[in-house]
């Protein structure tokens, strides 16, 4: 490669190269001040807070970066782009909720002389999304995912002298493991018939080179079984439940929102950019007909969110109860692909942004709760609601969005979801999500009627969140109000976003 | 003349015959004096049958690790150091800031004490007394995690 172009390539990554700084300093920081480790969430915080700032003023920044030798430009590993920019910094903005969640976790505090190492990963995990979102290229594709799921791993297990977490961990390692075997054998199959790991051209093949239609299907399955792993759809959401719930409950926040981002970011532009031939004016993709994309992901979509939804119902402990319902949320996710349209990607994005928050802030109160009383099982929460208003007010919110009733910001993703599935004469499939809907009604406002309406055996104790605890509930529970009433300001900045560069 | 795959095939003939041929002449020469322990399959001073759950010494792995650091630079650092010259200070650049992450890993594994082979000894508990006690009380379930 041009050393030119190399150096042209890095200004491109700017936002990656500060992670990458901010881990090594955090590992050098933990060395060094071996019994300070109050500073370490300050550190993370300030380093992503870098990252996040550079990545929004680069928001248009278009072009190819580590472009191979003797390959034209647009082979580049990574594509950077608007598209991209937007899930970074749905990316970056949930780690630094994520450092403060963890930074009040008391499973994560019990191993003080580790914490060092709980930063450096939640870094790592951060560098895997961050390249994994802007991938364009199988090889790459696959090391980022690998990087991510690594840190995952180890994070997932960060507690480690609690049985059900040792659990988590291996359970997540052992399902890990084989579904990235699984996708690199796709990815193999793929590099045997295009002879290229790189998407663009993967794209020109299919619309040009003599395809053997099996083989084409036999790859493709396989790589969406290592995509649909890290964005737990059904059939491969099996290791979810036990690892929500097993994990400590920043990672599994963490976990449910910006891997899951990434996923699904990585999802979209390997359809997008390996299966499109064009786009017609209404928006609509035109897909090379080798492989029914739509049918597919409908099929999963369809099957992941029932299953979530109806596995839900019966769940106690309310850790595996979000675990579920996250597994929901990633089915109607796939449905807004599915439509397979400008439009139905915006739903998507437009859905995640209001995902991160009110997840995030359900996961943050059940570990306010939980940190006081010891326990995630929904007969514990029998009358706190009175015992803690503003935290029980605030779990309503987020539960409700999680629903989505209006005048909440869930309303307003599942609302596009389903304008963009009828633009698409997509009405069934919107029924059947419709129902599912209604399916989820009921476990959410169980916990509610918990809360609120079932008398206590026991007193329950009063709990009292410290003040930055307060602050931190509402930053999270305004905006799920707020946003599902003057929602325009979301929906502009994911219009803006929805530009895949050089396709 | 050779195909790509023909020259690998060329480097698998010549592998396998270098095996065949240094066993074939070690056993003309060496004397022949069996034991039960030689005979047995080396692996690395462990048993090799029996059950898999058996406790290894957690030092293997961390060796095992240490090892990786060095192994995987010299890999790298083999084809740098030969080609660096071409791409001027930047290809210089590049691999200085490979050896400056290794350090750090280095630093981390020195600093977390993991290079100091001999440990402080564990507090070996009496077996026997613990058997007694489990036979006088027999464990019970351990409560979940959950509380």
């Amino acid at each position: 490669m041009e050393m030119n172009s190399l150096y042209d390539s890095l200004s491109l990554i700017a936002p990656e190269l500060i992670i990458s700084v901010t881990l090594l300093v955090i590992v050098l920081f933990d060395l060094i001040f071996k019994n300070n480790k109050k500073m370490l969430p300050f550190l993370s915080t300030v380093g992503l807070a870098v990252a996040l700032i550079t990545q929004a003023g680069n928001l248009t920044d278009g072009g190819f970066a580590f472009s191979p030798e003797n390959t034209p430009l647009f082979y580049g590993m990574l594509t950077i782009d608007s598209f991209g920019a937007f899930f970074k910094i749905l990316v970056l903005a949930a780690s630094m909720l994520i450092i403060y969640f963890s930074s009040t976790t008391d499973e994560v505090n019990e191993s003080f002389d580790r914490l060092g190492e709980y930063y450096t990963l939640i870094f790592g995990m951060v560098l895997g999304m961050m390249f994994m979102i802007s991938a364009s290229d199988l090889i790459l594709i696959y090391l980022s995912v690998e990087l991510l799921s690594l840190s995952s791993y180890v994070l997932a297990g960060f507690s480690k002298n609690k049985t059900r977490n040792n659990e988590a961990a291996l359970k997540y390692l052992l399902f890990g493991a084989f579904s990235s075997g699984l996708m690199l054998f796709g990815i193999s199959l793929i590099y045997g018939m295009v002879g290229s790991t790189n998407l663009t051209a993967l794209n020109n093949f299919l619309q040009t080179g003599s395809i053997n239609l099996f083989t084409i299907t036999i790859s493709l399955i396989l790589v969406f079984a290592g995509i649909g792993y890290k964005i737990s759809s059904a059939p491969f959401h099996f290791w979810t439940p036990d690892v929500y719930e097993g994990a400590p409950i920043s990672i599994t926040a963490f976990l449910s929102v910006a891997s899951k981002a990434a996923g699904f970011a990585l999802l979209i532009r390997f359809i997008r950019v390996g299966f499109v031939s064009y786009v017609d004016s209404e928006g609509f993709w035109k897909l090379s007909e080798v492989f029914d994309w739509q049918l597919l992901l409908v099929i999963i979509a369809i099957l992941t969110m029932t299953l979530g939804n109806f596995s839900a119902l019966w769940q106690d402990n309310l850790k595996r109860m979000l675990a579920y319902s996250s597994i929901a949320h990633a089915g109607y996710m796939l449905l807004g692909l599915a439509v397979m349209s400008d439009q139905g990607v915006l739903a998507v994005l437009v859905y995640f942004f209001i995902y991160a928050i009110m997840n995030i802030g359900a996961f943050f109160i059940v570990m306010l709760i939980a940190n006081r009383i010891g326990s995630e099982n929904i007969d514990d929460y029998d009358g706190l609601g009175f015992k803690a208003p503003l935290l029980g007010v605030s779990l309503g919110i987020f539960l409700v969005s999680l629903t989505g009733i209006p005048p909440t910001a869930g309303f307003i993703g599942k609302l596009y979801l389903f304008i963009a599935l009828v633009d698409a004469n997509m009405i069934a499939v919107a029924v059947i999500a419709l129902l599912n809907t209604v399916v989820s009604l009921y476990y959410y406002i169980r916990v509610l009627k918990h809360m609120y309406l079932v008398k206590p055996s026991t007193e329950p104790p009063v709990i009292k969140p410290s003040f930055n605890n307060l602050i931190f509930v509402l930053i999270l529970a305004v905006p799920t109000i707020i946003f599902g009433i003057y929602f325009t300001p979301i929906l502009d900045f994911a219009k803006q976003c929805v530009q895949f560069f050089g396709v | 003349m050779l195909t790509e795959f023909g020259k690998i095939f060329v480097f698998l003939i010549f592998a396998m015959l270098f095996v065949a041929i240094s066993i074939f002449i070690a056993r003309l020469i060496r004397p022949t004096r069996p034991t039960k322990e030689k005979l047995k399959i080396y692996e690395c001073g462990e048993e090799a049958m029996g059950t898999p759950w058996i406790k290894f010494n957690i030092r293997f792995y961390v060796v095992a690790l240490i090892f990786l650091i060095f192994d995987v630079e010299v890999v790298l650092l083999f084809p740098w150091a030969i080609t660096y010259k071409d791409y001027g200070i930047y290809g210089f650049l590049v691999g200085i800031i490979f050896l400056v992450v290794l350090a750090i890993g280095m630093a981390y594994e020195w600093r977390k004490g993991d290079l100091e082979w001999a440990r402080p000894k564990p507090n070996i508990p009496d077996l026997s007394k613990i058997l007694k006690k489990k036979i006088a009380q027999p464990e019970t379930i351990e409560p979940s995690a959950d509380n």
